[in-house]
């Protein structure tokens, strides 16, 4: 009888309601019943390359935020991302370049708050030096492609989230068709470099960019809309005389920008727009200080 | 008049001991400061004073906040 039911039905029989301590009353739908409701879906249409479980994880939750369900793993989100909201982070899709100390925990971010599509290229493997700071790194991962660790561990987050590895360094052209369908470029490379051409190549595909650096304790995170001015306009590209290469990049700082990187991110991806276009966030741990910087 | 100072990363060996409380005249320009203060001038890459970006030839007035930051980008 169950299977003859539609999808929606099914949802709203599994559905639970709590009380909430103001007295009102939120349907949740737990857990397990995602992943059973996937696991059907998934029988009754044979997965084939177009419909990976990520896809059939991906529209039980679609359709329980559509019927004003929220899926448990997103039950504290949802007092900062409305249904809609978390819905809209679903089907959103962010380009990440960089997948070190910014990059590993945007992408923690990103996959635990429900962003259903990310796709993230790094082609570098992981040294010992990179296990002071960077979450995808470990005992286990070093020597191993950056890349590698960051799909097994977007899997075992969470695997609703359609993630596309890319363990390759991008130059300028590939930067250009890697950013292709993406609604967000997220710039998590180390050094400066590479990131004036990431800075072009998203305003020519038309996509806001959110960047983010740090040198020692202090750092900065900002949006950069297409055709603005950016940080890696004014920085240069001389490696030789970034900060870091005497300072170092120790943990506080790049997890606190990778944070507000990440919520940046999520601003945009959730539709309520950039909170930093045209402004850099700035700040100092040591002196424990933030200020806002328009450019 | 007087202005604070805060100088940001490599940069931060050069902050003046009486920063939050520094001597400058009417008419000074923030690149003059930077000087002043002994900074390499291929080291300063952004000037912000009071929140906002500014060029080295921009006058400082009293009681402005003036941020100077290095190229950083580690990740």
């Amino acid at each position: 009888m169950a299977l003859v039911m539609d999808l929606d039905e099914r949802i709203r029989a599994l559905t639970r309601v709590d009380a909430l301590a103001d007295g009102t009353k939120r349907q949740v739908l737990p857990y397990y019943a995602v992943l059973d409701l996937a696991r059907s879906l998934g029988r009754a249409r044979p997965r084939s390359k177009g419909q990976p479980r990520s896809r059939a994880l991906a529209s039980v939750e679609l359709a329980a935020l559509e019927l004003g369900i929220v899926p448990e793993r997103y039950l504290r989100n949802i007092d900062a991302y409305s249904l809609a909201e978390q819905a809209r982070l679903l089907g959103a899709r962010a380009a990440m370049v960089g997948l070190g100390g910014l990059g590993g925990h945007v992408l923690e971010i990103l996959a635990r708050t429900g962003v259903g599509h990310i796709c993230a290229a790094d082609g570098d493997e992981f040294q010992p030096s990179n296990l002071n700071r960077q979450l995808l790194c470990t005992r286990r991962s070093i020597n191993g492609y950056k890349a590698a660790a960051a799909a097994a561990r977007v899997g075992i987050l969470n695997p609703a989230v359609d993630f596309e590895p890319v363990a390759a360094f991008l130059d300028e052209s590939l930067m250009g068709r890697f950013l292709v369908g993406a609604d967000l470029a997220v710039d998590a490379l180390g050094g400066l470099r590479d990131r004036p051409a990431l800075l072009r190549q998203a305003a020519r595909t038309g996509i806001p960019l959110v960047t983010a650096a740090v040198a020692g304790q202090a750092g900065f995170v900002a949006t950069v809309l297409p055709g603005a001015t950016g940080p890696a306009d004014i920085f240069g590209t001389a490696d030789s005389a970034a900060a870091e290469t005497s300072l170092g990049t120790p943990a506080p700082a790049v997890v606190t920008a990778a944070a507000l990187m990440s919520a940046e991110a999520l601003n945009i991806l959730c539709g309520r727009g950039p909170r930093l276009a045209g402004a850099m966030l700035v700040f100092d741990l040591e002196a424990m200080s933030f200020e806002r910087v328009g450019l | 008049m007087h202005i604070t100072i805060r100088c940001y990363a490599t940069l931060a060996r050069f902050t003046p001991p009486d920063a939050a409380a520094f001597a400058s005249t009417p008419g000074e320009t923030a690149g003059q400061l930077a000087q002043r203060l002994g900074i390499p001038p291929a080291d300063l890459k952004l000037i912000f004073i009071n929140g906002q970006h500014v060029e080295p030839g921009a006058q400082l007035a009293d009681g402005d906040r003036v941020g100077l930051f290095p190229a950083v980008g580690g990740g």
